[in-house]
């Protein structure tokens, strides 16, 4: 299918490859130093996307998790997989990307007051827990309803930790989006935006090349089979 | 389905008792946490509520740890698991029935801890009770709940005691920091009134949905 191929393969690359450095001009060209935080604010257009994509990519994960509990076919497993593991490749860049952020504007490598990233501590925690779960089963039916199952809890996990972490602190995470809109100028959340988009496309990409990949390994394996005899 | 799965719990009950495999060495496995927690903060958590809460939550996980390791390993040596899943009941009620015994064996473990807690730790004066025992119990809950489910994804992997512990602690953290802050309420800090409890009552039913959602896959064929 070469078209659906374009729509999930050429048009984010093109995308991430046009938008990712795009955010870098627009970030260091365009919007005016933050009042408050100065330069290292710049990280902000890079940590905050990647962070929303790395939960877009957790979700795209649990859910391809509840398809293939539906309907019991490979597929559906290995993208709930790959979600997850782009997920994990993006939650990695969140844990580098953050405690920069945090040096660079309080003074600590890490805050242990701040809501987002000790959530996303934990969930990065559970999610490499998936791969070990994952990897300590073998192959088989078993092992992927196993696997839909703890991406699944995913799911529960999320709002709990979130409503866990709010529960018991009380220091607060800088509010740039407010429940009145974002309170930020334009410039600087046109290039948020754009931002984030460029990580979108990213993922998608790395989602697709890697399935295609697992196809491709999947296919050679059944044709090695198939030509030593072992399958019809 | 409840029959089922009360008569399940039952079973796994009275194997404990006749066996005394598991209580006895969660009970043990409590106090040396508690012990080794306070020596680890140089001997300080006498002297702050917060470190004493602390302890008592951070032993109770690792301490539910270490009794879900046998979880369904009666079962799996013996043949059982087969011969349940093949009986004329619900899924459901064999990972809650073992769930069930699950949250026994930790009341029974925190019947004797907590107490023994209370007295080393505060002379007198210490939390409220009613909100402390509110807490444990409806930890207590998640705990089982969660810790069963992972258990049960965890059966038949290679490194099943290895696992366990990783799949389970970061789906408890949340139970961890529900629990230490409503102790710290027990203790008369302002966390927002019922919050906390209110808190760990949601996780459980959240769990619980997650879990009855997806039971029939649960066990596998």
């Amino acid at each position: 299918m070469p078209a659906n191929r374009h729509l999930t393969t050429t048009v984010p690359l093109v995308l991430s490859f046009l938008l990712i450095p795009l955010t870098i001009a627009m970030a260091f060209l365009w919007t005016g130093e933050d009042a408050d935080q100065g330069l290292s604010q710049k990280i902000f257009y890079f940590h905050v996307p990647i962070a929303l994509t790395s939960y877009v990519a957790f979700g795209f994960g649990a859910v391809c998790a509840a398809m293939y509990l539906w309907k019991r076919t490979e597929a559906w497993d290995m993208r709930s997989y790959v979600g997850i593991h782009s997920g994990t490749i993006f939650g990695t860049l969140v844990l580098i990307t953050g405690p920069i952020w945090a040096k660079a504007s309080w003074g600590v490598w890490w805050n242990w007051g701040d809501r987002q990233l000790n959530v996303f501590l934990i969930l990065f925690l559970y999610y490499c827990a998936y791969f070990m779960l994952r990897f300590s089963l073998d192959d088989g039916e078993r092992r992927r309803a196993a696997s839909a199952i703890f991406a699944l809890l995913g799911i529960g996990l999320i709002p709990m930790s979130f409503l866990a972490v709010r529960i018991a602190q009380t220091l607060i995470h800088p509010t740039v989006f407010t429940a009145g809109g974002a309170s930020m100028p334009n410039s600087f959340l046109l290039t948020f935006v754009v931002g984030l988009a460029g990580m979108l496309s990213l993922m998608v990409l790395l989602i697709s090349v890697e399935l295609r990949g697992k196809r491709t390994a999947a296919r050679v394996l059944q044709l090695q089979r198939v030509q030593r005899g072992e399958d019809a | 389905m409840i029959g089922a799965a009360l008569a399940i719990a039952r079973v796994k009950l009275v194997l404990e008792i006749r066996r005394r495999e598991v209580i006895f060495a969660m009970l043990l496995f409590i106090a040396a946490t508690i012990v080794i927690v306070h020596f680890a903060l140089s001997g300080d958590t006498g002297a702050g509520n917060r470190a004493a809460a602390g302890m008592l939550w951070a032993a109770i996980v690792f301490t539910a740890v270490l009794g879900l390791l046998r979880t369904f390993a009666a079962e799996h040596e013996g043949g059982v698991l087969d011969a349940l899943l093949l009986a004329p009941i619900d899924r459901a009620a064999i990972w809650l029935g073992t769930a069930l015994a699950q949250f026994g064996f930790l009341v029974v473990i925190e019947l004797v801890a907590v107490p023994v807690w209370w007295a080393l730790f505060f002379q007198g004066d210490g939390p409220s009770v009613g909100t402390v025992v509110l807490a444990l119990l409806l930890a207590d809950i998640g705990i089982a709940l969660v810790g069963t489910l992972s258990a049960a994804l965890a059966l038949g992997a290679r490194t099943r005691d290895v696992l366990l512990p990783v799949l389970v602690l970061p789906l408890l953290i949340p139970v961890i920091l529900g629990g230490v802050t409503a102790t710290y309420g027990a203790f008369g800090e302002d966390v927002g009134g019922l919050r906390p409890l209110g808190f760990l009552a949601l996780y459980d039913l959240v769990f619980i949905a997650l879990a009855w959602g997806t039971s029939e896959h649960l066990l596998g064929d």
